[in-house]
This record gives C-alpha cells, structure tokens and sequence, in this order.
C-alpha cells in the first residue's frame, strides 16, 4: 500500500465542485464591501467547501442520488444580486395565484431570482421589536445577531459539501427575529420566485424567535417549468429559544427543470415546540436536509413531510431526529404519493445520545406507488444510546387499498375519482397535522391538478 | 426433561467454555494469508486443478478488494489476520463410527454436553473440530434415501459433477471481501444433498467450535435441497476464550429447489474475542421455502445477514434472529430478502438484547424488483436496552421498485420496566430472576421455534448473562 | 384471631420517591391473624400507596414510622423477600409480561421459595395448578396465556386470584382489586377470596376500595376510612354502610 509522505491529506480529488463560474473568485467579489466577519465566514466556508469532496452514492446519505447524474455545476453560471421592485400587478400568473391564495398574515415576504424585492411587516409587531427583514439589510441593521447565529450554530460550513457552499456564496435571504414573549398570531408569508435558467441560486433564512416567543413561518418557492437546469439552494437555520413555539413550513413548488437542494436544521431549546412541515411537489430532483435538535430538555419537534412525484421527479428526503437533551419528544411523518417514473427516497434517523433519557421519539415513512415505474426507498433508522426510551419506527410501500377503491366505487365513483379520493386521504393525513391557513387549500389544490393530469 | 433448570443442575458454569483440551494438529499452516498458503491448503487436500485455481482466483479478489468500512470496527481486524494461521487440521483421515474417535475429542464433546446416546435422537453428527469433520454419522436409512451429509472435502470428492454444479454459484467468490477469503482458504464444513421428495423429521446436526489459539476458521457449507424435499439443519458453536482475537468467516451457500422446505438454524455463541463475519444465503426457486433461525450470543463482533434471495414464483423466506450484545459486544446482524419474482412473501423478526456496554445492530434489506408483483414483506425489529451504557441501532433499506406490493416494516426499542420487575419481585422472584423471565418472555415468539435442546440452552445462557445486569 | 398482630403500622409517612409532597401523613394500623379489613377512601386518599409501600414499590419512600410485620420491621426487605415471607399484593393494574407464559412465571415464583438447591417438583406443580384453576373456575387453557398479555380488565384480575391461590400468603393485600369489572366479574373475584380465606382462615386480607359494592360480597370484620392520607374513622362493617349512604364528604369536613 502506498504511503503518504507528507502529513498533509491527499489533494487527489479535491478541489471537486469547482467551476469556470463557481471558483474563489466569485467568493471574493461576493465579500467585498462586507464587514471582516462575514467576509471570514465566506472565504473559510469556501475553504471547506474545496476540501470536502463532491458526495458520491458511495456516501450512505447520498446512496440513492447520483449528483454526477443529477446535477450539472459545470454548467451553471452564479445567480447575482440586483436591485429589483416588486409590482404585484405584473407578478407571473403562477406566483399571483399563490400569493393571492395566502390568506392572514403577520408580514410578507417576496424575494425574486435570490433578491429580496419586497417587505412587510405589521406595524404593531414592528413596535413590539419584531425584526423582519432582507439578509444583506440585516447584515448593516442587526450585526450582532448575525454574527451569531448566521452559518455557526445551526449550519455551520463543516456540515457538509453544500452547506458550505451556500455560506460562501449566499446573495440574499431572509432574516426574522421575535423577541421574548412576543406573540404572532397569523403567519409570516414567505414567496420566492425563481425565473431564471442554468443560474445556481444561493439564498438563506434566518429565523430567531426568543424565549416564549411565538410564530409560524411559510416559506414558499415557485417557479415556471424550465428547459434548463438551475440550482436552487436554500440553507434555512431556525432557533426557538425557552419555551417558544415556532412552526416552519416549506412549500416546493418549483416547475419542471430545476434543482432543489433545501438543507434545514431546527433547534429547540428547553420546553420550546419546533414544528416543521415539507411540502415537495414541483422540481425535478429535490433533496431534503433536515436535522432537527432537541437541545433542551422537554423539547418538542413534530416533523411532518409530504411529496407527491410524477414524470420523472426524484425526492431525497434525509432527516434526523437528534434527541441531545433528556425528557423531550419528537415525531416524524413523511408520505409519499408517486405517480409515472417518480422516484421517492426516505432516509430518516432517530439519534438519542448518551444521557437523553425519557426520550420520545417516532418515525414513520409510508409511501403509495400509484405507477409500474414508480419506485420509493425507504430507510428507518434508530441509534439509541440511553435506555430509558420510547422509540419507534415504521416504514410501509403499498399501492392503494384495492377495498377502498372497491368501496368508493360501488358508491358510485369511477375509479380516477376514487383514486384521487384515496391519494387525498392519504396525503391529508399529514395537513391535518398542520393546518395552517392557505396552506392545506394550496396543498390540496396542487395534488389534486397533478392527479387530473 | 424439565425446562426449568438452574444452572446448577445444567451443569453449566463459565468453566466449562472455557477448557482446552490438548491435541496435536497434523498440519499447520504458516501464519497470514498468502498464495503459498493457499497452493499448500488445496495439495494437501488434494484437489482437482479447478479448485485449486478457483482458490487463487478468489485470493486475487480478497487482494483487491477494500475492507469495509460500514458495520462493526474492523479497525484492527488486520493486524489479527496477519497472525492467524489459516489452516490446521488436526487428523488424516475421517472418522465413521464413534469408537473410532480420539478420547481427547470425544472429550470435548462430551464437555460441551453431546453424549453419546444422543446418536439416537440425532440424525447425523457432523461435528466440526478445528478446520475439518473428523466425525461423521449418519442414520442408515437415510443412506438408503439417498441424503448425502459429508464433510464439504469428502463431497467434493464423491460427488464431483453435483459438486461443481453449485458451488460458489450463491455466493460468487467476489460477492465480497469475506466471502473471497473463505474461497480462498474454505477448509471443513458440511456437504449436504437432500433428493427429490425426501422428507427429513430428524433435524442433521453440526456441532463445532475453534480450538487452536489464534487459527482462523473457514468453514463452508454447501446445501442442495432437491424438488420437493424438507430437511433442517443445525449447527450450533461455542469456543474457548484466548487472550488474543480471533477470527471466524463462513460461508453457507444453499439451493432450494422448487417446492422444497429448508431450515437452517444456527446458535453462535462463540468467546468474546472472536470475529464473526459470515455470508449466509439461499436461492430459493419456485414455490419453495427457506427459514433462517439465527441466534448470536457470543463473539466480540458478528457481521452477518442471512439472505433469501427469491427467485421463482410463489417462494417464501423467513429469517428469524435473537442477537444479545453483552459488554463489548457488537452483533451486527439482520437480514436480506430480494423479491425477484411474482408472488413472493417474506418475514424478518428479529429481537436484540443489549446490556452492558453490549451494541446490537438491525441492519437489513427488503428489496422488490421490478415485475415481483404481488409480493409481501413483513419486518418486524424489537429491541430491548438493559442498562444506560448500552446501545442499540437499526437500519433497515427498503427498495421499492414494484407498485403491487405490499411492504412494513416496523421496528420498537424499550427497557425492562420497573413496574414489570417490581411486578414479578412482588411475586417473589429476585430482580435478576425477574430480569431474566422478562428477556425469555421478549425472545419467546422465536425461541419456541428451536428444538427443545437449544431452548433450554439459550434459556440457561440468558440467566447467567442476567445475572450480572442488575445491582 | 390472636392477640399479637400479624402487621402492625405505626405512625407511617410516606412520599413518591422523586417528589417531596407527602401523601401519607401518619397512619397507625393493626391486623390481626386471619381478620378482613378494608379501607376505603376517595381517589387520591393515599390508600393505593399504603397497599404498594406494604410490598415494597421501589417508586415510594417511608420517611418516618415503621411497619412491622410478624413481629419484624420489613421497611428494608426488598419486594421478593416480603413476597417470600408471606405477603401479597394484589395489583389495581396487573403488568403485562408478554412471551411469559402464566404457568411458567408461577413455576418461576414457586421455585424461587424452594430453598437454596431444592427443586420444584413439576408434577405437584402442574397438579396443584390445575386444582387451584379448578377451584377458581377457570379453563386449564388460562395457564398457557402470557402474564395479562391482551387480557381483558375481569381477566387481569382473575390472574391476580389465580396467582394469591397458588402462592398462598399469609396477608393478602387487595388494591382496589375491584375496579374496572363488572358485577359478574366482581363476583367471581370475590368469590375467589372467599373461597381462598375458608380454606385459610388463618390468612389475613387487606382489601383497598373506593366503593361499598366489592364489600357486599367480601365481608371485612373492620372498616377503616383514609381520607388525605390519614385513617379518619375505625369501626365495623357499619362504616361502610354510613360511607355508602352518606358518601366521603361529610369525612372530609371531619378530617379538616
């Protein structure tokens, strides 16, 4: 066997992921003008992303998504930042028709081609101290605040290959602060329109609410169908301190063409409820990273995840229930519904370390093939280094029950209006969980013109 | 008999795994692997030319191949092989009747409780000592039926072409890095051919255990259940403990012919200081049944999966398996099931104990491929944590590529409750009684499945392993 | 009945192990050999936790009196030991022991009474078994069934019969050994005890109940009242009667 002859790790294969557009370049023009922190941050998070090689199917995490297969870097040119305005009158049918379905909210939000165009925000919660607000204006107003909690603790580069790309080169987001005991009663609406082809788009969410504060976050990306790939990045960091309650919901409903690469991590401190809802119906690879922290004790995650595939989509769902803390509790539900040559892959763990005792935690996975060609993978994972826990986990792949067919239709319905009625069923499971206002309609409105194609 | 023993009574104390008795190997190889070894191994046993260059193709292979890094920690499994000695056999010839038997072996065995009027309760004694058989039996009037239960070495041999026919088609040389070395070293093992239509009642059984300081073991088993045929087999081991690691890697290779019945049950409960990395697997064909038992105890780390790989319309496999880690354990084990064709079924129940320190690992697969309609699978994983140290994981893989099937899985992990111990200690039981009726009770639903023998046995092991949990 | 008696509680306060809030706060109690008793009291009385610290539920702590049981402090004994010297305890909520078949958990409790290397003989044990299933009126196929594993509530507490009648204690302690059954099951239950007390009458009951209905069919010779963990009224059977026609509140304001 050969034998290095320097201390240095081998470079062979380094430098992966490194393009004509994408190169050091880019990261320095996107820091300049910035303070020396972030500008730190983003050429240390490049430096990671260098070194880290480009993630294989040889990788568990990535076993079932071949990135050399789905993802072409090379031919993507970086997405950059521009003043834009945001007029709802000219806004494409498809992102009026989404906005126009959001019913109550706190403030919203409308961020095209990774710029923040447009803010607002109810002016009692602004008196109150309640900070909504674009990345890169964040980045002049609430310093402080940024510097700790942007791309350190949450999603730090040495996560992983993308998470550090995204710290690199991240050109805008979105950054909402609830300060302690402060109350949201309707939820901060989020859309993000994404227009443009073969562009890699970084952007991030940054959502801090303190002690006892409470809000709900609906964070929505749509896009026409395109011919030409894009990427879409989007690296989201939520923090609910003591006794919070945060729930944060993704809506992926981009069109035919891009990929979606959502990378996620929730942390919950003590008492605190952080509940999270993915929604995958649009894109045609989209890839899920969620790690969801009980840091505190009695800490609670609901995580709920619903995608419905047809064509040739392919879903990549990685979650993790990282228990850390005694006394707290998690459950995850993610169904899948996939039609035509749609390809689900589920891959979820349930970590509880050493002394998270009393820890309540269950997964479940099921999914319904609704095609020949369709195919879903699904791997339930449990590491329990304590014993004093409540784990379970389940994992089902079925076509739908022919008696419920059966039943629906010796009522009366025929089969396509049966099917769609089981699918719904299905699927709805996890919107009930859930029912924030718009979003269950908007869901089910969007699964039922999938199924009707 | 009666199923409620102390230990006592059994006879069973740690002592009695742990003796050694003293024998004289007619042959020994030198230390590590190398082609030398592997030309000396086949000369010695005097092979046809196309083993020998199967054995060299296969070590090629092992070269190549990288060793894994998913499972247990192989970390220093390395530096272990380079220090065994991959063959040792200890007589020249086989052995017929039991007269015949060295008393030092038959010492061993009578040690490890199979006396001699078990002749008549069981159907053929293959049992394996050091790397070879050098005991064989077989009841009569299953030579008329025409089974065939020999040493892997004397079924080369005596039955060349059927031999040749299936061998290392289950498990290709190269299926991975372990199944490569045993191509490569494969010494001892049964050779097993049950013909068309022949129903076995009495279980064939195979006791053996490793013996020699520092010898790796390599056995291998090759098993044609012909058409329409039912047969179980058994092997069951237990090794003394050394102070240096040791290393067992096995390969099973089994062909269920069409509408046949095979069980294969195994009780592995070798010295804590052992590496266990077996590949087990069987082909089942058309309408045909294979059922694992598993049972891992001993060892300080077991890798091992029995596979059902169904083949034919209508086949079913099972694979039940009880794994107990005690403190610096590891037993990484599960199982796999490929649908590969219409209307297969299969179950997986598996059960883990851990205490201690002790990790038990589900690791399986449940693959449906395209066209398999009309499959079923079933898993089923329970876990059960004795004290805080210990650890437990699961990781099952589910492929689905056919939308007419049905697929689940599910899996729980609990502790022995101080409600269900207070429950039992009211009823008078000590906490380790009481401890060891819960974990009996956990592994019930498999262990009902074993011969009576093995029952017991495991029952006895179970209460001696409680013993030292609680307090 | 004798004069020494067979337990004897003195001034007991006790706690939930973890917690600070004391449950019982003082409770003096004699039984003597071969008497019924029964305490009744409302929900939260304390008189479940005066049934489970009896047998030594390792999730309660005595924090000042002692119990006395033939004439020895039990306070350290661990549950098997007191479970070995005679005491039994009834449980409100059976556990399941799934896997276990009943007949094997109670060979498993008989052997532990054996003495150091003696050895159950099976065949008395499968004979006493079906004797005492016979006596209880129940089908020998009940002993096959895991300990409560999917039993019913009537079931669940037949088994709890069903074990006092093979283990044969001394004191057997019955924690609201009627809740969650029917008249019908009641009455078997009750039965059970009765039949088990002929047959013994030398064996003494503690039955803890919330109602009067379990004592119209098991007659104690005394009647004791908890309320906020004190005994706030001893007497005969007239006790439950007042209790039924007049219900706890006028003992809460007694109490107070």
């Amino acid at each position: 066997m050969a034998q290095s002859t320097t201390l240095d790790e081998p470079i062979g294969g380094l430098m992966e992921g490194v393009t004509d557009s994408l190169n050091s370049d880019l990261v320095q023009s996107r820091a300049t003008g910035e303070p020396e922190w972030l500008r730190n941050r983003r050429l240390d998070a490049w430096a990671s992303y260098e070194r880290t090689p480009m993630p294989t199917t040889r990788l568990e995490e990535w076993r079932y998504t071949d990135l050399s297969r789905k993802l072409s870097l090379d031919a993507l040119t970086p997405m950059e930042w521009s003043e834009r305005a945001f007029d709802r009158e000219s806004a494409p049918a498809r992102m009026a028709e989404a906005m126009e379905a959001d019913h109550e909210s706190s403030g919203h939000v409308v961020e095209i081609d990774g710029t923040v165009a447009h803010v607002d925000l109810d002016a009692d919660l602004a008196a109150k101290g309640v900070v909504l607000t674009s990345l890169r204006s964040a980045v002049e107003d609430h310093p402080e605040l940024l510097e700790e909690y942007l791309a350190t603790r949450a999603l730090p580069a040495d996560r992983g290959k993308f998470q550090a790309l995204n710290a690199a080169l991240w050109t805008d987001g979105i950054f909402l602060h609830v300060p302690r005991g402060v109350r949201l009663e309707h939820p901060v609406r989020v859309t993000r329109w994404l227009s443009e082809e073969g562009k890699a788009l970084f952007s991030r969410t940054l959502i801090v609410a303190a002690e006892a504060s409470q809000v709900s976050y609906v964070d929505e990306i749509l896009s026409d169908d395109m011919e030409v790939q894009s990427l879409v990045s989007s690296a989201v960091e939520v923090f609910a301190g003591n006794g919070a309650q945060v729930q944060y919901v993704s809506l992926q409903r981009l069109g035919h063409g891009p990929f979606h690469l959502s990378q996620q991590r929730t942390i919950a401190g003590k008492d605190a409820t952080l509940d999270t809802l993915n929604v995958n119906m649009g894109a045609t690879t989209a890839r899920l990273d969620l790690n969801a922290q009980l840091l505190g004790s009695g800490a609670n995650s609901d995580m709920l995840g619903l995608c419905f595939g047809e064509g040739d989509q392919h879903f990549d769902h990685n979650t993790s229930q990282d228990h850390v803390a005694p006394h707290a509790y998690s459950d995850l539900l993610y169904k899948g519904a996939l039609d035509g040559r749609a390809r689900s892959v589920f891959r979820g763990i349930i970590k509880v370390h050493k002394g998270a005792q009393q820890t309540d935690a269950y997964q479940t996975n099921r999914n319904l093939l609704l095609s020949e060609e369709a195919r879903a993978d699904s791997l339930p994972n449990l590491e329990i280094e304590a014993d004093d826990v409540r784990c379970s986990h389940g994992a089902t792949v079925g076509q739908l029950d022919q008696d419920h067919l059966f039943y629906l239709m010796s009522r009366g319905l025929s089969r396509t209006e049966a099917e769609r009625l089981v699918v719904i069923g299905f699927l709805g499971e996890v919107l009930s969980k859930l029912p924030l206002g718009g979003v269950v309609e908007k869901i089910s409105r969007a699964v039922e013109a999938k199924l009707n194609v | 008999m009666p199923q409620n023993d102390t230990i006592q009574d059994l006879g069973l104390d740690e002592y009695q795994y742990h003796f050694i008795t003293e024998d004289e190997p007619v042959f020994r190889s030198g230390r590590g692997l190398n082609e030398k070894v592997v030309r000396e191994i086949s000369a010695q046993k005097d092979e046809p030319e196309w083993m020998l260059e199967f054995r060299l193709k296969a070590l090629e292979i092992y070269n190549a191949k990288p060793m894994p890094t998913w499972g247990g920690d192989l970390s220093n499994l390395e530096n272990v092989l380079d220090e065994i000695y991959f063959y040792v056999r200890p007589q020249e010839k086989m052995e017929r009747s039991w007269d015949d038997v060295p008393p030092n072996i038959k010492e061993t065995f009578e040690r490890l409780g199979i006396p001699e009027a078990e002749q008549k309760v069981l159907a053929g004694v293959g049992a394996q000592y050091e790397s070879e058989m050098v005991y064989h039996s077989l009841k009569k009037e299953w030579d008329e039926k025409g089974v065939i239960f020999d040493s892997i070495e004397d079924g080369l041999k005596n039955h060349p072409e059927l031999f040749r026919e299936h061998f290392g088609t289950v498990i290709p040389s190269a299926d991975n890095k372990f199944s490569a070395m045993n191509s490569a070293v494969w010494s001892g093992g049964s050779f097993v051919y049950i013909p068309k239509g022949v129903e076995l009642d009495t279980p064939l059984q195979a006791y053996f255990r490793v013996n020699q300081e520092q010898m790796g073991q390599f056995e291998r088993t090759l098993i044609i259940a012909d058409e329409g045929s039912k047969a179980h087999y058994i092997e069951g081991c237990t090794a003394p403990v050394y102070s240096t690691e040791s290393f067992h890697s096995g390969v099973i290779e089994i062909v269920v012919k069409p509408g046949a019945h095979f069980r294969y049950t195994t009780i592995q409960n070798w010295s804590n200081n052992m590496y266990n990395l077996v590949t087990q697997r069987a082909l089942v064909h058309e309408n045909a049944t294979m059922e694992w038992l598993d049972g891992n105890l001993g060892s300080k780390l077991t890798m091992k999966y029995p596979s059902c790989y169904l083949m034919g319309e209508g086949a079913h496999g099972s694979i039940l398996s009880i794994a107990y880690s005690g403190d610096g354990q590891h037993q990484d084990t599960g199982g796999k099931v490929i649908h590969a064709a219409p209307n297969t079924t299969s179950q997986i129940v598996s059960k883990s104990i851990s205490k201690g320190t002790g990790r038990s690992t589900y690791r399986g697969l449940c693959q449906v491929h395209e066209g398999a309609i009309n499959s079923k699978s079933n898993v089923e994983c329970d876990a059960l944590l004795i004290n805080d140290t210990s650890r437990t994981d699961t990781y099952p893989y589910i492929e689905i590529e056919e939308k007419k099937s049905n697929i689940g899985h599910e899996a729980t992990v609990s502790k022995v409750g101080d409600e269900q111990l207070f429950y039992l200690m009211s009823r008078g039981m000590d906490e380790a009684e009481a401890m060891a009726l819960i974990v009996r009770g956990f592994i019930e639903p498999i262990a009902k499945l074993l011969p009576l023998e093995y029952a017991v046995e495991l029952n006895r092991l179970i209460e001696l392993e409680m013993e030292g949990s609680v307090g | 009945m004798s004069d020494t008696p067979i337990l004897s509680i003195r001034d007991v306060h006790a706690k939930v192990a973890d917690e600070d809030t004391e449950i019982l706060h003082g409770v003096d109690l004699e039984l003597g050999k071969g008497e019924i008793h029964a305490i009744m009291g409302p929900n939260g009385s304390g008189k479940s936790t005066l049934a489970k610290i009896l047998a030594g539920h390792p999730g309660y702590e005595v924090t000042a009196g002692s119990i006395t049981y033939k004439g020895e402090d039990i306070l350290e004994a661990e549950p098997d030991e007191r479970s070995k010297a005679g005491i039994f305890l009834a449980f409100q909520y059976p556990v399941e022991i799934p896997g276990v078949s009943i007949a094997n958990f109670l060979r498993t409790a008989l052997q532990s009474r054996e003495e150091e290397g003696g050895e159950l003989d099976l065949f008395d044990f499968q004979d006493e078994l079906l004797a005492r299933m016979e006596l209880l009126g129940m089908d020998a196929s009940f002993a096959e069934r895991p300990v409560n594993d999917g039993f019913s509530g009537g079931e669940k507490k037949r088994n709890e019969i069903l074990q006092m009648a093979m283990l044969r204690p001394e004191l057997a302690l019955m924690d609201e050994t009627d809740s969650g059954l029917d008249i019908d099951a009641l009455q078997v239950v009750a039965d059970g005890v009765n039949k088990l007390h002929q047959e013994n009458p030398d064996m003494t009951v503690l039955i803890i109940t919330h109602y009067q209905r379990l004592l119209n069919y098991l007659k104690p010779h005394f009647v004791h009242v908890m309320v906020k963990g004190k005994l706030v009224r001893s007497g005969g059977p007239e006790v439950a009667e007042e209790l039924e026609a007049r219900g706890y509140e006028e003992f809460k304001t007694v109490e107070a």
